[in-house]
């Protein structure tokens, strides 16, 4: 299967919401260059979904409405600052930014910000993916260790013992432990021995 | 300092009015072989277009030599913009000083003629990159080494955003292909102590390896490579994307038999070019040679010149305007500049250097390729072909 090079943004779509023409003149040009498609122009609904990165002017901030934000989706947002002033990056972080640009924009620098909020948004999501999954193992602790309570009455054995029994019982079955555990407590199930 | 005439409306008697344009190029320092090639080229063209009755004014350059110190290029244009009056600038050999230009150009709205080949991923409104852009050299030259040559390659260096870049693209289209960079050694530029590199290639023995030190590092590079090679009895190519004609001659023998991607090669058969290699032996020596970027500069002057008149002023909006795709019949053949990113339209070629200091060509693209200065259209998974399927990558043939 085809695979663009990762530092190739052709075929990505952007929602672009700009108040100064000649700064949105700069990224219209410079986004046909790169091979980006702007699919919308204002803070709205993108037609066929969302957006693959969106840059917003810090001039629209606050987003006046929730339908606002949904409309980014969960696609990276590159925030356009015109000022530094804590006010106004305070809202630019409710954004949470992938990327920035300052203003009066030039088409140096646009490439960059774009491969770095792609590059942060994958980077991310990957963490939050593996966030999701050790809180889920977290919640399953309490499991095992009734489980491994539950083994050990059951079969007198030590902690260590009873966790290396329900260990070796997951692996053969090729569960996960926290799989196996629930079944040891819920169905009141008793593997084997090995 | 605008300058406004009329095309073709000048009476014979009356005086071409004069366009200053500022000319930058270091011709002291670490590559000042190089600058002095581009200088001349550029200069040759500014004589023969004030020469010429075609042109409705003459050009009065003004040149400034920074001496190859980075800090330098932004006193010699800011001088340039600000003492002279100076709209326009030919100039900047490597990217480190198109840098340092290019904040002064964009604040004050001028236009730089950059003849380099470049590594890309730049592209400013106050730019004509008249160079070969990434897709111009270094896509042929790595396609075809995969599709012909080997699939591992052993990179060589400068410590320089050059190599980075090229070497980036080239692990990205190796890897792509199933292959691999076997190693990536860089030196510091200006280095010349190249024992450890050539050590090692001799003790690997990599199919090919790719050299993209520049300047006295890889003429260093070269002949300790040749010379150890040789005496291991190993015959490694040698590839190239900056390897021209004169610096074939401050090599020496060694520098025979490197495979060189570029635009534009002394021996191209067009009548053009014929009758420009002429003028430039003439004017500058019969053993003398125009260089790839030499060529470039001159190629620069001329588009500048050919937008001025289509223009009828020298103000750069319209100058900008005037350029996009005004085709010029150029030595290395038919130039324009594609007005969507402001670099050139020019066609690619390969060739193998030989043991008289010029370059055998054996491949050139059908027609002029677009520029794709951020390599958009790259898609690293059109690999060689394995079944003999076309690839897209340049397969071996003579160009006579």
């Amino acid at each position: 299967m085809s695979k663009p090079s990762s530092f190739s943004l052709r075929g990505r779509k952007a929602l672009v919401a700009i108040k100064d023409e000649r700064d949105a003149s700069i990224v219209k040009r410079q986004f046909e260059r790169l091979g980006i498609d702007i699919v919308a122009s204002e803070l709205c609904a993108v037609a066929d979904g969302h957006p693959d990165v969106a840059l917003i002017d810090d001039e629209f901030l606050p987003l006046a409405s929730p339908a606002q934000r949904a409309a980014l989706g969960q696609c990276p947002v590159i925030a356009l600052l015109g000022t530094e002033t804590p006010s106004r990056l305070k809202l630019v972080l409710e954004l949470d930014p992938a990327s920035f640009l300052v203003k009066p924009l030039r088409s140096a620098g646009i490439y960059a910000a774009l491969v770095v909020a792609f590059e942060k948004s994958e980077r991310t999501n990957e963490l939050k993916q593996q966030v999701l999954k050790l809180e889920q193992r977290l919640r399953s602790r309490r499991i095992v260790l009734a489980a491994v309570l539950q083994v050990m009455h059951a079969r007198a054995l030590t902690e260590p013992a009873a966790f290396a029994f329900i260990r070796r019982a997951a692996m053969e079955q090729r569960k996960t432990i926290e799989e196996i555990s629930a079944e040891i407590t819920m169905k009141g199930y008793r593997p084997r021995a090995g | 300092m605008m300058v406004s005439f009329t095309p073709r409306r000048r009476k014979p008697s009356m005086t071409k009015p004069s366009i200053p344009v500022g000319i930058i190029f270091s011709q002291h320092g670490p590559y000042q072989a190089m600058g002095c090639e581009i200088f001349k080229s550029a200069m040759m063209a500014v004589d023969e277009i004030n020469d010429q009755a075609e042109f409705d004014f003459s050009i009065i350059p003004h040149v400034r030599d920074p001496r190859g110190i980075v800090s330098e290029y932004h006193t010699a244009c800011d001088d340039l913009i600000r003492n002279v009056g100076v709209e326009h600038i030919v100039g900047c050999y490597t990217s480190a000083s198109r840098k340092q230009v290019l904040p002064i150009v964009e604040r004050t709205d001028r236009l730089l003629w950059h003849p380099a080949r470049y590594e890309g991923f730049e592209c400013s409104d106050n730019v004509i990159y008249v160079g070969a852009s990434p897709n111009h050299n270094v896509l042929p030259l790595v396609r075809y080494v995969l599709d012909n040559l080997s699939r591992e390659i052993f990179c060589v260096g400068s410590n320089y955003v050059w190599s980075w870049e090229t070497n980036r693209v080239t692990r990205e289209l190796a890897t792509a292909a199933g292959g691999r960079i076997i190693a990536e050694r860089l030196l510091e530029l200006g280095e010349s102590a190249v024992g450890h590199m050539v050590d090692e290639i001799v003790r690997r023995r990599p199919p090919v390896v790719f050299n993209t030190l520049v300047g006295s590092s890889s003429y260093a590079f070269i002949r300790a490579f040749h010379a150890a090679t040789t005496a291991a009895g190993l015959d490694i190519p040698m590839l190239s994307c900056s390897l021209c004609e004169p610096e074939l001659k401050i090599v020496g023998p060694a520098s025979a038999g490197c495979i060189t991607s570029s635009a534009y090669f002394e021996s191209i058969r067009l009548p053009e070019n014929r009758a420009f290699v002429a003028r430039w032996k003439a004017r500058y020596g019969e053993d003398s040679s125009p260089s790839v970027d030499g060529q470039s500069a001159y190629v620069s002057v001329y588009l500048l010149a050919r937008a001025l008149q289509r223009a009828g002023t020298s103000n750069i909006g319209e100058v900008r305007r005037a350029a996009a795709g005004l085709r010029y019949n150029s030595p290395q053949g038919p130039v324009w500049i594609d007005g969507g990113n402001n670099h050139c339209v020019l066609t690619p070629r390969l060739a193998v250097s030989n043991a008289d200091g010029q370059f055998d060509i054996f491949w050139e693209a059908d027609a002029p390729v677009k520029p794709d200065p951020y390599l958009t259209q790259l898609d690293v998974a059109v690999t060689p072909a394995r079944d003999g399927a076309s690839s897209g990558a340049p397969h071996l043939r003579v160009v006579k």
